[in-house]
Parts: C-alpha cells; sequence; structure tokens
C-alpha cells in the first residue's frame, strides 16, 4: 500500500459522458442489433405511435445503459499505476503500470467538444497475452482533466526512471503544419479514396437494419445506353474524388505537429480533435512511405516507429499527408539521414523480371496447352493471348520494383527501401536493431542474393534489404548495427571454434 | 559460381543431434500416413469414372509415393545437413531451413525470453526445441531438436547471461 498522500482518490468521469452514451447509443447498441429485427418480426402496425413509443422505450434503455455504466466506471492515477474499475455485477480492476504506458492520446469527438469534454487514450504496451485490448480508454473526463493526464502520465514516469532530469521550461518546436492545399493529394491516396466508400458502406447497412415497412421508396434514376453510363461512371468518379479529399478534410484539419520536450504532440482532426503524445526517447526510426499515385505528384506521408506502441500505424503518424520534400526533411530531424541509398546488383532485377514475368508466361503456356490439345479452333487461344498480355505489363512492374529497391548505411542509422504500389523507405537509427535474419530461397543462391532483414522492437518488427549482393549482407549488417554483426563473416571459419555443449 | 562464395553468412558451428534425423522421418512418415488416409478415403468414396477425378486411381498413389520418399527419406537428411546453431560470447546464431535458409543473429544483450518446448514426439527422441524471444517479431532464433538437457543448460545459460547485460532490450 501507498503512503497517505501518495494514496490518490478513486476519479469518476464527467457525468455529461451519459447524455453523450445515451445519444450515440453507445451501451445499448448491441441490445439493439437485437432489437430490431424482434421488433420488425413483430410487426409495427400500430404506425406512427408505434415507432414513436419504441423510439422513446429504446432511448431510456440507452440512458439507462449509459447511466450504470457511468456509475460503474472509477479511475485512478496512482504514482506507480493507473488503475480502472468497471462493469456492473463483474467487477474488472485493470492496472496498468506507469512504465507500461508508451503514449496517451486525447481525443474530442463533436459531442464531446459541445460538451466540453475529452476522451483519453493510454497506450499501456502490455505483452502478447492480453492482445487486442492493450489501451485504456477514460472516456468523457473535463479538458483540463485530459491535459493533466496526457502531461502528467508521460512526464512523472520519467522524473521517477533512473535518469532524473531538472524539469526544465518545456520548449515548443513546431515540426509541421498543415496546409490546405495538401488536401488536393487525397484522391491518389488509396487510403481517403476508401472513405467515401466506407461510407456508402455504412450507409447502406443502416438502410438494411431499418425494417422494411419503414424505408422511404426512392427510385434510382435511369441510365441507359453507353453515353448514359459514361455520365454516371464520370459522376461517380467526381463524387469519389470529393468523398476522399472531405474525407481527409475531417481527419487531418488543422494538423499540427510539435516537439515539446521530450516528447513529441501531433494534433488533428475537424470534427473529431485527436492528440496524440510520442516519446522522442521510444523513436526507434521514420518511414516515408508513397504509393503509386502519391509518387506521381511527389506526395508522401511519415510514421514514426515508436517501441512497444500498439495501434502504430494510427499513433505514430507524424505527417499524414504532405510533399515529399517535406516529409524527407521531417524524416532527417527525428533520424539522421544515412545519405543516398546503395542500387541493388543487377541479378535483383533480373529476379524481379523473372518473378513478374513467370505468372503470365505460365498463363500462356496453359493456354497454348489446351488449345493444341483441344484443337481445332477451341477457345483456349484467347487464354493464350490474356497469359502474354499479362507477362508484358509485368516488365514495368518489375522495372519499378528494381527501382525502389535500395540500401545505405550511415555513421549513426541506416535505411532501406522496397515496394512499389506502395513504396516504402525505412531509416532506422543503429541502436534499434535487436538481431538480424538473412534469408536465402535456391533461387537467391543461384542469383548470388540474399534478403536481410533487420530485426527491430518497432513498427512492423522487421525491415528488408531484399536481393542484396551475398557479398555485401555482412558488410551491410555490421555497418548498420555494430561489430557484434560480425558473428555472421564468413572468415571466422578459420579461427578456433568453441566445442558444442554435450549432453551429459 | 560455387556454392561457397554465394552464402551470405557463415555456417554457425554446431551441427544438431543424430536423433533430429529420425524425428523429421517420423514427422515425415506421420505425413505420410496422414495423407494415405486421405486418398484411401477419396478412392474409396469419391466417383472416379468422371472427367475430372479419372486420374486420380494412378496419379494419387504416384504423388503420395513422391511424398513419401521426399519427407522420410530426402528431406531430413538435408535439413540435418543445414541446421547449424551456435552460442558465443556476445550472440546466439542459428541457421534453418531446408530449401530456403534463414540465418538468424540475436545479440545476447537484446534477448527477452528463452523458451524450451517439448512435443511429443520430441519427448519420444528425448529432444526439446529452445526459442530465443527479442523485442521484434521477426527476431526469434529458433534451433529444433537439440538433446533435452542441452536445452535446459544452454536455456538457463542465456537467460542468466541476458540478464547480466541487458540494456534496454528494445
Amino acid at each position: 500500500m501507498s503512503g497517505p498522500a501518495l494514496a490518490a482518490a478513486p476519479r469518476r468521469t464527467s457525468a455529461r459522458i451519459v447524455l453523450v452514451h445515451t445519444v450515440t447509443f453507445r451501451q445499448a447498441r448491441q441490445v439493439l442489433g437485437i432489437a430490431l429485427p424482434v421488433g420488425a418480426a413483430i410487426g409495427f402496425d400500430g404506425g406512427a405511435t408505434a415507432v414513436a413509443l419504441l423510439a422513446v422505450a429504446a432511448t431510456l434503455a440507452s440512458l439507462a445503459f449509459a447511466a450504470v455504466s457511468w456509475w460503474r466506471f472509477t479511475y485512478t492515477d496512482g504514482p506507480a499505476s493507473v488503475v480502472v474499475t468497471r462493469g456492473l455485477l463483474a467487477r474488472s480492476t485493470r492496472t496498468v503500470p506507469r512504465d507500461r504506458i508508451r503514449g496517451v492520446e486525447v481525443e474530442q469527438p463533436l459531442l464531446h467538444r459541445l460538451l466540453g469534454m475529452v476522451r483519453v487514450r493510454i497506450d499501456a504496451a502490455a505483452g502478447a497475452a492480453t492482445g487486442e485490448d492493450e489501451e485504456v480508454v477514460l472516456d468523457g473526463v473535463g479538458r483540463a482533466e485530459g491535459d493533466r493526464l496526457r502531461a502528467g502520465l508521460l512526464v512523472r514516469r520519467s522524473a521517477a526512471g533512473p535518469t532524473p532530469e531538472p524539469p526544465a521550461p518545456p520548449a515548443e518546436e513546431v515540426l509541421a503544419r498543415f496546409d490546405r492545399r495538401w488536401l488536393l493529394y487525397a484522391p491518389l491516396v488509396g487510403g481517403y479514396l476508401a472513405v467515401p466508400l466506407a461510407a456508402l458502406g455504412a450507409l447502406l447497412r443502416l438502410v438494411d437494419e431499418i425494417p422494411r415497412g419503414l424505408r422511404p421508396e426512392v427510385d434510382g434514376p435511369e441510365v441507359t445506353g453507353p453515353a448514359g453510363a459514361a455520365v454516371a461512371i464520370a459522376v461517380a468518379a467526381v463524387l469519389l474524388a470529393l468523398g476522399s479529399v472531405v474525407g481527409a478534410a475531417l481527419v487531418n484539419w488543422g494538423f499540427r505537429l510539435v516537439r515539446r520536450g521530450g516528447s513529441l504532440v501531433a494534433v488533428r482532426g475537424l470534427v473529431t480533435r485527436r492528440h496524440t503524445e510520442l516519446e522522442v526517447d521510444r523513436v526507434r526510426g521514420v518511414t516515408v512511405a508513397a504509393g503509386l499515385g502519391m509518387r506521381w505528384v511527389r506526395a508522401a506521408r511519415v510514421n514514426a516507429l515508436v517501441t512497444g506502441l500498439g495501434a502504430a500505424q494510427r499513433r505514430g503518424q507524424l505527417l499524414p499527408l504532405g510533399p515529399r520534400v517535406l516529409a524527407e526533411e521531417l524524416a532527417a530531424r527525428l533520424v539522421d539521414d544515412p545519405g543516398p541509398l546503395r542500387r541493388h546488383p543487377p541479378a535483383a532485377r533480373r529476379r524481379r523480371l523473372a518473378r513478374a514475368v513467370a505468372p503470365g508466361l505460365a498463363v500462356a503456356g496453359a493456354g497454348a496447352v489446351a488449345a493444341v490439345l483441344a484443337g481445332g479452333p477451341a477457345g483456349w487461344w484467347p487464354l493464350f493471348v490474356a497469359g502474354l498480355v499479362l507477362a508484358g505489363l509485368g516488365v514495368p512492374v518489375a522495372l519499378g520494383r528494381y527501382a525502389a529497391l535500395g540500401h545505405a548505411a550511415g555513421p549513426r542509422s541506416f535505411a532501406v527501401r522496397s515496394g512499389w504500389l506502395v513504396q516504402e523507405r525505412a531509416v532506422l537509427q543503429r541502436r534499434a536493431v535487436v538481431g538480424w535474419r538473412v534469408r536465402q530461397s535456391p533461387f537467391q543462391r543461384r542469383a548470388g542474393l540474399a534478403t536481410v532483414v533487420a530485426c527491430v522492437g518497432a513498427g512492423s518488427g522487421g525491415y528488408a534489404a531484399v536481393d542484396v549482393a551475398a557479398a555485401d549482407v555482412v558488410p551491410f549488417a555490421r555497418a548498420a548495427s555494430g561489430a557484434w554483426a560480425g558473428a555472421l563473416e564468413p572468415e571466422r571459419l578459420s579461427g578456433g571454434r568453441p566445442s558444442p555443449p554435450r549432453s551429459r | 559460381m560455387t556454392a561457397a562464395s554465394s552464402a551470405p553468412a557463415r555456417s554457425p558451428a554446431w551441427p544438431l543431434p543424430r536423433s533430429a534425423v529420425w524425428l523429421w522421418a517420423t514427422q515425415g512418415l506421420l505425413g505420410t500416413l496422414v495423407w494415405g488416409a486421405v486418398l484411401t478415403a477419396a478412392l474409396l468414396f469419391l466417383p472416379t469414372d468422371d472427367a475430372p477425378l479419372s486420374a486420380l486411381p494412378w496419379a494419387g498413389p504416384l504423388l503420395l509415393g513422391l511424398y513419401a520418399v521426399g519427407s522420410i527419406a530426402v528431406q531430413p537428411v538435408i535439413r540435418h545437413r543445414v541446421h547449424r546453431w551456435e552460442v558465443t560470447d556476445e550472440a546466439v546464431y542459428a541457421l534453418t531451413g531446408w530449401l530456403t535458409r534463414t540465418w538468424t543473429l540475436v545479440p545476447i544483450a537484446r534477448i527477452q525470453t528463452v523458451d524450451v518446448t517439448r512435443g511429443v514426439l520430441q519427448q519420444l527422441y528425448g529432444l526439446a526445441s529452445v526459442a530465443v524471444l527479442t523485442a521484434s517479431s521477426k527476431g526469434t532464433v529458433q534451433v529444433p531438436h537439440l538433446p533435452a538437457d542441452v536445452a535446459e543448460r544452454v536455456a538457463a545459460d542465456l537467460a542468466r547471461r541476458a540478464e547480466q547485460v541487458r540494456d534496454e532490450a528494445t
């Protein structure tokens, strides 16, 4: 037990959250999914009154659910850990030690903002045992309390850490600021193009849940002839582009990346304001990624690779969308630039070509064999032609993939790049490497190539230099991490070897 | 171009025990038995007169025979020849694979946990597997089929040394 001075009292979230949760059916949502079909099965013969009554009943039920869950939810941010208690009958207590907290995120959806509240997500880098639920959410605390938690949870820990630092006045430095013109990139980014489609999907699902009798009758516009189809496609494309711009604006509006003392703070969002805080100390590297469309207009996005960060794709975003020049500049400010990338040997290009063309040739071969066996003017020749076309299309893809390959090792960092559909360059600090993995398939062995993966306890876990010359593997690993990687060196063969441990 | 010149890294020093070959062969035998049962069931219960399945009565046993030779006689020997491991003063190093080879090197300072597992078949042959885990999901050194007592000793030794030299380990 901690002393009386340290024993923090359990706190509650703001009662106003009950209102938000009632309106959004946060707790009652699962019940609603069952209630609607049941209601539909019983039938709404009473017409408008019955529907109104049902709506009132559902709202009351939602209010009850929201009130109970608010009443039974408390949290304590003690000196050593954050404790969250919840549950009506089965009480569950979740304790997160402070030194496990990797990031604090404050977000403010529209309703929260109207009522002066925020939602705090505490990222507790738990082990694999807890799996998907590795964050603690405090939904509906006051704005001031949210700021207190965001600042306090990360700061107090470093003061209690092994190297206590004097609490210097946190100097703010703006690293990046959103420019509205960047929104024009959005129609070229797969992720944002998906936004209007997802919205459409959600709408369709909602319509599906409404009982048939209550659905309004809407006649779709008649589409006739090729001209009509062309107009429809053009309209759809324009709507898609507009939707992606709107989606990007909603998510990224007013984006700002600030370095404040030992942490990076990213703020963004139009409707839902999101406030993410990362510790600079835990940043092991950055990735600069650009899809096919983004490369075309010289845009890119930057992600931080942070050890033990859950939901890293969302949380680690340092620059969601911006000009490539700025992205590179930002990346270089966080991790030293290791210098220009080295190209991979010509054998790597041959390998890319073989891999991209082989499926098409296989299809063409199968088509030819089938056509010859079937004899006569059978319908197999189109398959042969399709295979050849596929193989032909593979050539530019292969050349693009080869052009993407590269690696470089600098004095304090190294970089690897690969990918064509989404080209990603990862720049990592030397200390990030927790191991090396070298892979060589029989084909690579014949071509004198190998793939070397830097194992990193952040991001995707491994960053690969694909198809490096076999002789370059060890020098690269050594330059990128340290002398210990020299254990891979073939020359050590001649040295005296320790005898293996014997079985007794 | 010789095989030696295109090897990207040296081979670790220590081979696996001979009994690992028998273990892999046993696994291959079990796999063959399972596929044999599946094939027998298919031949008994599926109609093999129609066009798409008419090749099954001769192609099935042929493929099964090839699989049996490959998985019982060929693959275990190649695996044993490829698999090697080594613990040096500062790192754990292993080479695994059969056709595609994988060399994994992890410095002892970055080890997070060391697991020893003994499967049912492994217990039959007195073997155990050691897995050395790091903060990275890709950075795991797997050493399969060591003598059980060696595995235990190596794991205990690695855990002790990792404790001594551990920095942040991430």
